[in-house]
């Protein structure tokens, strides 16, 4: 028998307008274990970690932390007990020195009363903390020019420092390549051995089997089970979250019928250049490549956000003149942007209004009033098709769990009637069921005739979902492929075309590519050479 | 054994106890505002019963009609993201501007009244093409038309009034239909539109979008640029129609008019639950946020209280009216 726990929550319960987000939970982490934390999205993970870190407050149970009963009020008293929390958005000045950073509002001082800070002293000890970690990084160095991995090495120094015996990491692991995973999970390793505990939130079943002690898993607002690591596979793990069997990738064959949109030689000040592809009835196109490659910038040519240089886009074999967003949804195309947040939803607005967002002309009638009956109807009639969870048409989308929202961006455009729907990265963030669901709902929406344009960074995705992958690399097509002939070694290849080459275009002009283009291009080489 | 209440996410309403709908009712901004106005009434009718005269109320509900008015425009701006800090230059453009036109002019009453709308749409108009096309913030070039607009009456009037108005034109400030002063009536028909206009129409939901999300609103196929200037342009013309309204019932075109109206005209909105977030709030509580202000102001004067403390009164419930907007924002989860 272990002795007491580091952290004993008991009968934790949380309610949210519409959701109770956590019911009676209990939960336990040992001294210095690392603890996998797991479930679908709107499971109630993040709420947890959140009362945990003090943004928010529960509405019952009790917190023991190194046997005290505890409240935390603030962000800044659950570091004052001793839990920080590392969330995917890192919270360091990125002007400061790694060791100002580090040292923030408690410099080591040259002479005492006058607040002289000792820069010397600050960077020999920043590096001398992070050299105990396994960090090696120059404690003068700005932040600001460090790798998001790098960052997220000093936020966990920065907590060690400041003798933080719980570190709660929120999808750490999601900006990473694999070796700054690696990098992370050895801290990791480190941090337990140093009698720190982690608890560690991921989506990536593999990475979690990677590096925990034991499983916890959680299933609407509910504790479901607790494994160990020898007794976890990905397998039990997924029924155990989702509570059901998932199948992967259900593309189904479609009738193709006649060609809905052609884009011929397309380019745009966006960085598109020369792309041609088309796309029929039933396809599903998966557009490949590496992030930065452009091909968010083709979606964004084709609905009409950004503005087109040259070449034309022809819809059901017409060319349409598509100069903003409006015409491009007048036109039939919907899109389903990567950020649900910043581009698909008015997240204040109730699921109605912004499911008929893109439709609201179509349902008015005189003098310009919406027919609100109409309205309702359609909601409901989505609401029911894609199960979306919500308690009624009336909730504020806010209130929703991602997958959810993710659900009714989808039925805006469902109730569009769009002939071509582009989905960007369609199940970024959501978690394993969501998934399933959503990659079903392509696949009949491929069968009733609808044409799809799918981008996504997934491999696994692309080949299980695409009728035919169009690869992009710096603003270009490097290839094309068509069902069953898709191998992700011949994909990674055409992503990576151009990389080998001088980076330099037909202007001369050197393309200078995204930071974050940089580090997967750097990881797909480092794939591709092995 | 613990009984457990409520399934997680039930659809069902749950039974609400008359104590749960009182508090509910307290969270409604509306609600709350009537019942400030209501006690201020008594207030007011305790210390000097001469408030509630007929004929003090209709000079308060002549008041708040105008402010009324030029705060749903305001709030229009408001509800995109936007401010229009013209308003208060407008009132007294307007008002200017229709004068010159009749007296130095001499055109007809409606051919002036139209031309000064007119004017209103353009300079709204021009407004909006800043803000949309130059993505410039409303507050800068509607500071800017604050000033010029300022300059435009004092080189049109030289400081001084445009008197001898044609009766025609000062019944619209000073008569009454069935005992209703003719600027209420207008009110309400400009309420009573807006309030169509922002709950009924597709226009009123898209401009909510745009104020809430404009990335989500334009993806979406909403005309987003059409529907700031629309917003931009009612802003202008309500303060046009204020601006004139004030001109009839003066009987002059005063360049000083609607000097410092642009406070009372946010104010109302805030007070009435308009967020400076954007894509919040209704006409509805914008009126009675106008009321609110009309009635403290007719207070002020009615209890003696000295005219220089009055600006300092209005400032610190529109201080008061913020920091519960942005409190009630901050408030943990």
């Amino acid at each position: 028998m272990a002795d007491q726990p580091l952290l004993h929550m008991e009968h934790i319960s949380k309610r949210f307008p519409g959701v109770q987000a956590l019911d009676n939970v209990d939960f336990e982490v040992q001294q210095g274990e690392i603890l996998g934390f797991l479930g679908e999205n709107g499971a109630g993970k993040s709420t947890l970690v959140k009362i945990l870190s003090g943004v928010y407050s529960k509405d019952q149970g009790t917190i023991r932390f190194k046997g005290q009963q505890v409240e935390m009020r603030s962000p800044h008293e659950a570091q004052e007990v001793g839990i920080t929390t590392i969330y995917q958005e890192l919270a360091l000045v990125p002007y400061l020195s790694v060791a100002e950073n580090i040292f923030l509002n408690r410099e080591p001082r040259r002479v005492r009363q006058i607040g002289l800070v000792d820069f010397k002293t600050q960077k020999k000890l920043a590096e001398e903390i992070m050299a105990d970690l396994g960090v090696e990084i120059p404690g003068d160095r700005l932040v600001k020019d460090l790798t998001v991995a790098a960052q997220q090495m000093v936020e966990i120094a920065r907590a060690v420092s400041r003798n933080a015996s719980l570190i709660l990491m929120d999808e750490p692991t999601s900006a990473l390549s694999s070796k700054e995973v690696d990098a992370l999970f050895s801290l990791m390793r480190r941090l337990k051995e140093k009698g720190v505990s982690v608890v560690f939130i991921s989506h990536r079943l593999d990475e979690v089997l990677a590096v925990v002690d034991r499983i916890v898993v959680m299933r609407d607002g509910q504790r479901v089970g607790t494994m160990m690591r020898s007794e976890a596979t990905e397998t039990n793990i997924i029924r155990m979250m989702v509570g059901r069997e998932v199948g992967l990738f259900p593309k189904e064959d479609a009738p193709v019928g006649e060609t809905v949109l052609e884009v011929r030689n397309l380019s745009g000040a966006n960085g598109v250049r020369d792309v041609s592809f088309s796309i029929r009835q039933g396809e599903i196109v998966g557009l490949a490549g590496l992030v930065g490659a452009g091909r968010t910038e083709v979606a964004r040519l084709i609905t009409g956000a950004d503005h087109i240089k040259g070449g034309e886009i022809l819809i059901e074999g017409k060319p349409a003149r598509i100069r903003d967003t409006a015409d491009a949804v007048r036109a039939g195309i919907g899109w389903v942007p990567e950020d649900r947040k910043q581009h698909g939803l008015v997240l204040m607005m109730d699921v109605k209004s912004n499911i008929s967002l893109a439709i609201l002309k179509r349902i008015s009638g005189l003098l310009g009033s919406v027919r609100f009956k109409e309205e309702r109807e359609i909601a409901e009639e989505y609401i029911r098709a894609l199960s979306i969870a919500t308690p009624g048409i009336s909730q504020t989308v806010s209130n929703l769990s991602g997958g959810n929202q993710q659900k009714v961006v989808v039925a805006k455009w469902l109730s569009a009637k769009p002939k071509l729907l582009i989905m960007d990265e369609p199940t970024r963030g959501i978690d394993v069921g969501a998934k399933a669901e959503v990659h079903a709902l392509m696949s009949r929406l491929a069968k009733e005739g609808m044409a799809i344009l799918m981008i996504s960074s997934e491999m696994p995705e692309i080949i299980g979902m695409s009728d035919r992958v169009i690869v992009m690399c710096q603003g270009r097509v490097t290839g094309e492929f068509a069902r069953p002939n898709l191998s992700q070694e011949e994909i990674m290849t055409c992503a990576t075309r151009f990389l080998r080459l001088d980076a330099v275009d037909e202007t001369g002009a050197v393309i200078a590519p995204t930071e974050a283009g940089d580090r997967e291009v750097a990881m797909a080489v480092h794939q591709a050479n092995e | 054994m613990q009984t457990t209440s409520a399934k997680p996410g039930g659809a069902l309403a749950p039974q609400k106890t008359i104590w749960e709908r009182i508090k509910g009712l307290f969270r409604i901004t509306e609600f709350v505002l009537l019942l400030i106005i209501i006690g201020l009434f008594i207030l007011g009718w305790v210390i000097n019963p001469r408030f509630v005269n007929p004929g003090n109320l209709q000079i308060l509900f002549r008041d708040t009609a105008l402010l009324a008015i030029a705060a749903i425009g305001v709030g229009f701006t408001i509800l995109t993201g936007g401010i229009d800090l013209s308003v208060g230059s407008i009132v007294g453009l307007a008002g200017v501007m229709s004068a010159y036109f009749m007296m130095t002019w001499k055109l007809p009453i409606w051919l002036s009244i139209i031309l000064t709308l007119f004017l209103g749409l353009l300079i709204g108009l021009y407004h909006g093409l800043f803000v949309t096309k130059l993505k410039m913030h409303g507050f800068l070039i509607t500071l800017v038309t604050m000033g010029l607009a300022r300059g435009a009456i004092l080189v049109l009037t030289n400081a001084f009034p445009i008197t001898g108005l044609p009766r025609g034109f000062t019944n619209i400030g000073q008569e009454y239909v069935l005992g209703i002063p003719i600027p209420v009536l207008i009110a309400i028909v400009v309420a009573v539109v807006a309030y169509y206009l922002l709950r009924y129409t597709y226009i009123g939901r898209q401009i909510y979008a745009v104020g809430g999300n404009v990335d989500a609103a334009r993806f979406s196929g909403v005309s987003v640029d059409k529907r700031i200037i629309l917003c931009y342009i009612v802003s202008v013309v309500c303060a046009s129609v204020v601006g004139m309204i004030q001109a009839a019932r003066l009987s002059l075109g005063h360049p000083g008019s609607g000097e410092g109206y642009e406070l009372l005209a946010i104010t109302a909105c805030i007070l009435g639950g308009i967020s400076f977030m954007g894509g919040q709030g209704g006409v509805i509580g914008i009126v009675v946020g106008a009321l609110l202000i009309g009635t403290l102001q007719n207070l002020l004067v009615m209890v003696n209280v000295n005219p220089y403390w009055h600006k300092i009164v209005i400032s610190l419930v529109l201080l008061a009216a913020i920091t519960i907007d942005y409190a009630r924002r901050r408030r943990r989860v």
